[in-house]
C-alpha cells in the first residue's frame, strides 16, 4: 500500500517512466506476437516435413509435376512404408509476390492416409471432412475461411480470379463442407480439394503447349513417402534417390534445415525490441535514483527503527518492480490488442502474422519483472548503504 | 545499574583532505534507568553525534556506549540493528512522518522490522490515546499540525517499548505553549513506563524542565546538574 502510494504521489515522473517501459513492453509483445506466429509456422513445417519424405520429379522440380507412375517403384524402395501423390497450387495465382509476411493460400489434394503418419494433425472445427470420389466439395483452413468470409454450405471459386486475369483463366465453384480448426501453421491457408478435382485444377495451372499433352489422373505435384517404424527417413531418401530414377527425393532434415532459418528473423526482431526496453530500463534507473535521494530521510528513519541495509533495499527494489510491472502488463495488453487489430485488418489480404501466446505472456511480464529488478539494483543498493547519521543531520 | 554508560566517547570527522575534527572529545557519563535527561548546548557542540553514538546510528571512533549492561560498540552492524530496533526509540526535530501513511500507520512503522508481537495495532492506538490524537488516527501527516505531528513521533518512539527514547530537538518547531505540551507527554511517558529519556536541545528553557541537565560544548561534558524543582515547574504549567 505505501509502495503503491509512493508510485501515485510522484505521478508525472512515474507516469513517464512507466509511459517508456510500457513502448518497450508494447514493442517487444509485438515482435514477440510476430516471432510466435512464425515459430508456430516453422514448427509446424517441421512437424510435418520430419515425418515423411518429399519426392519431385528431376525434370520438373518442386514447382512441376511428377508423373503417378513413380509411385509403385518407389513403393518397393526397402523401407518404405507408404508412398502418396500430394498436390499443391497456388490458391490466388500470380499474387506470390503482393504476400510478404503470410503463407500462401495453397489448393492442396493430400491422401487421407496420411493422417495416420503425419506428426502434424488437423482437425475439424466445422462440417466435415471431404469424402471419396465426390468432386466440387472443399476444406478451408481456418485463416483462409476467414479470409474470404466463408462458412460451411457456402460456395468458391478456386483457384480465386486474379485482378488481371488472363482470357483463358479458369476456375470452379467448389462447396464448402468443411472448416479445419486454427493450427497456426500451413494448414490455415490451404483449401483441400479431391484427388481428381485436384488433379483437374492442376492441369489446368500447367503452360497451355503442355496442358493438352498430359493424363491429369496421372499426375501429382509431390510423391510423400512414409517410412516404416525405425527407418531412417534421410537414408531411405538416399536410398530412393538410387533406386528409382528421374526423381529427387529430398532428406527430411535437408528441409527442416530451410524452416530453421526463420529463427533467425526473429532473433534479429526480438534483438530490436530489446533495445526499445533498454530504454524503459534506463528510466527505471532514473527514477529510482531519484527517489532514493527524496526519500533519503525516510530511508535514515527505517533504519533508526531497526531496519536492515537489505529491507531498505528490498523495499526500493520491489518499488521499481512494481512500475516496471505495471507498465508490462498495460505494454503487452496495449500491444496484445495492436496485434489482434492489426492481423483483423490484415485478414483480408492474408496479412494474419501476429500470435499471442500464454508463453508469450510469461515471457513479457517475465522480462518485465526483471527490467524492475534489474534496473532497481543500483537503486536498492544505494539505499541499502545510505548513512542514517548523515540523512537525518540533513533534515 | 545505569541504563546508559558512556566511556570516554570519542568521535571524529573528517573535514578536508586532511582535517579530522572532533565532534565528540572524550565524553564520560552515565544515565540511570528511567531518567529524564536534557542534554544542552549550541548548536555544533556535540549533541547530535552523542545522540546518534549512542543510538547506534553511528560508531563512535574511540571509546564505549553500554546500554543496558551491553557493551554496543562489540556489536555486529546487524546486532546493533536489532538492539536499536527493540531497545530504542528516537524523536527527531521534524518532518519525520512517512506522508504515505496514517498517524496509526505511522506510529506502527518500527514493527515492520524485527520480530513483531501480536497486539502491536492495539499498543498503537493505546499510544495515539494517550497522546491525545484518539481522534486522529487515520489522518495523513499533512492534516495534522506541527505538535500532531510530534506527539505521533513521540507514540512511534515507544510503540516497541524501548528502554530509551533519544529525542533530538523535538521541540525545535513547535511555539512555546506546543514545547510544553510535548515535554509534559515526554514527562508523563517517562513516569508511568520508567522510560529513559535523553532529550537534545539548545533552548536552556526546555532543559530546565527535565530532572538533569548535562551540558556540552565542543565534544566535551562541562557540566552536569540535578534539576529537582525542574519536573513541578513544567507541571504546574499544565
Amino acid at each position: 500500500m505505501e509502495i503503491v502510494h509512493n508510485i501515485a504521489q510522484r505521478r508525472l515522473r512515474n507516469t513517464l517512466t512507466i509511459s517508456g517501459i510500457v513502448i518497450g513492453i508494447l514493442a517487444l509483445t509485438l515482435t514477440g506476437a510476430m516471432a510466435e506466429h512464425f515459430r508456430a509456422q516453422f514448427e509446424g513445417g517441421v512437424r510435418y516435413y520430419s515425418s515423411n519424405i518429399q519426392v519431385s520429379d528431376d525434370a520438373g522440380g518442386n514447382a512441376g509435376v511428377i508423373s503417378l507412375g513413380k509411385i509403385d517403384p518407389i513403393q518397393k524402395v526397402p523401407g518404405v512404408a507408404l508412398a502418396l501423390p500430394s498436390i499443391g497450387l497456388m490458391a490466388k495465382p500470380g499474387s506470390a509476390g503482393g504476400v510478404p509476411l503470410g503463407l500462401p493460400d495453397t489448393i492442396v489434394y493430400t491422401d487421407p492416409r496420411e493422417r495416420d503418419h503425419t506428426r502434424l494433425k488437423t482437425a475439424i472445427a466445422y462440417g466435415r471432412q471431404l469424402q471419396p470420389n465426390r468432386q466440387g466439395e472443399v476444406v478451408l483452413g481456418y485463416d483462409l475461411a476467414s479470409e474470404f468470409r466463408v462458412r460451411v454450405g457456402d460456395s468458391l471459386d478456386l483457384p480465386i480470379r486474379p485482378r488481371n486475369a488472363n482470357p483463358d483463366f479458369v476456375n470452379h465453384p467448389f462447396k464448402v463442407v468443411g472448416i479445419l480448426k486454427k493450427t497456426n501453421t500451413f494448414p490455415d491457408a490451404t483449401a483441400s480439394v479431391g484427388l481428381f478435382d485436384a488433379q483437374m485444377l492442376l492441369q489446368e495451372s500447367l503452360p497451355a503447349s503442355f496442358r493438352d499433352r498430359v493424363d491429369p489422373s496421372s499426375l501429382a505435384s509431390r510423391i510423400t513417402v512414409y517410412g516404416k517404424p525405425g527407418v531412417d527417413l534421410d537414408k531411405l531418401a538416399d536410398r530412393i534417390n538410387a533406386k528409382v530414377p528421374g526423381v529427387t527425393a529430398t532428406r527430411p532434415t535437408d528441409f527442416v534445415n530451410t524452416f530453421d532459418q526463420g529463427a533467425r528473423f526473429t532473433a534479429i526482431a526480438i534483438g530490436t525490441a530489446l533495445l526499445a526496453i533498454l530504454f524503459g530500463a534506463v528510466l527505471v534507473v532514473n527514477t529510482m535514483l531519484a527517489a532514493v535521494i527524496e526519500r533519503s530521510l525516510e530511508i535514515a528513519l527505517k533504519v533508526t527503527f531497526g531496519a536492515r541495509p537489505w529491507q531498505v533495499g528490498v523495499e526500493y527494489l520491489l518499488e521499481a518492480t512494481i512500475i516496471a510491472l505495471i507498465g508490462g502488463v498495460i505494454g503487452f495488453a496495449l500491444g496484445a490488442g495492436l496485434a489482434a487489430l492489426l492481423d483483423l485488418a490484415g485478414r483480408t489480404v492474408n496479412m494474419d502474422v501476429f500470435l499471442i501466446t500464454d508463453r508469450l505472456a510469461k515471457i513479457v511480464l517475465g522480462f518485465a519483472v526483471a527490467l524492475g529488478v534489474g534496473a532497481g539494483i543500483i537503486p536498492a543498493l544505494r539505499a541499502a548503504k545510505l548513512d542514517p547519521d548523515l540523512a537525518l543531520r540533513a533534515m | 545499574m545505569a541504563a546508559i554508560e558512556v566511556r570516554d566517547l570519542t568521535r571524529k570527522y573528517r573535514q578536508g583532505e586532511a582535517n579530522m575534527v572532533k565532534a565528540l572529545d572524550g565524553v564520560t557519563l552515565s544515565v540511570g534507568a528511567g531518567e529524564f535527561v536534557s542534554m544542552v548546548g549550541r548548536s555544533g557542540s556535540g549533541k547530535t553525534t552523542f545522540l546518534h553514538c549512542v543510538g547506534l546510528l553511528l560508531r563512535p571512533t574511540s571509546g564505549q556506549v553500554i546500554i543496558d549492561g551491553i557493551d554496543t560498540t562489540a556489536l555486529t552492524d546487524r546486532e546493533r540493528a536489532d538492539f536499536r530496533g527493540h531497545r530504542i526509540g528516537f524523536v527527531f526535530r521534524d518532518q519525520n512522518l512517512l506522508p504515505s501513511l496514517t498517524a496509526l500507520q505511522n506510529v506502527m512503522l518500527p514493527l515492520r522490522y524485527g520480530r513483531i508481537g501480536r497486539g502491536g495495532r492495539k499498543r498503537a492506538r493505546e499510544l495515539l490515546d494517550l497522546a491525545g490524537l484518539g481522534d486522529h488516527m487515520h489522518q495523513r501527516p499533512g492534516q495534522l499540525t506541527a505538535g500532531q505531528s510530534q506527539r505521533v513521533a513521540i507514540a512511534r518512539a515507544l510503540i516497541k517499548a524501548p528502554t530509551l527514547v533519544l529525542a533530538d530537538e523535538p521541540t525545535g518547531e513547535v511555539d512555546n505553549e506546543t514545547s510544553d505540551e510535548l515535554l509534559f507527554l515526554m514527562q508523563q511517558l517517562n513516569r508511568t513506563s520508567g522510560v529513559t529519556f535523553i532529550i537534545a536541545t539548545h533552548d536552556v528553557d526546555v532543559a530546565t524542565c527535565m530532572d538533569r541537565m548535562i551540558r556540552l560544548s565542543d565534544g566535551q561534558v562541562r557540566a552536569d546538574e540535578r534539576l529537582r524543582a525542574a519536573r513541578s515547574r513544567l507541571t504546574s504549567r499544565r
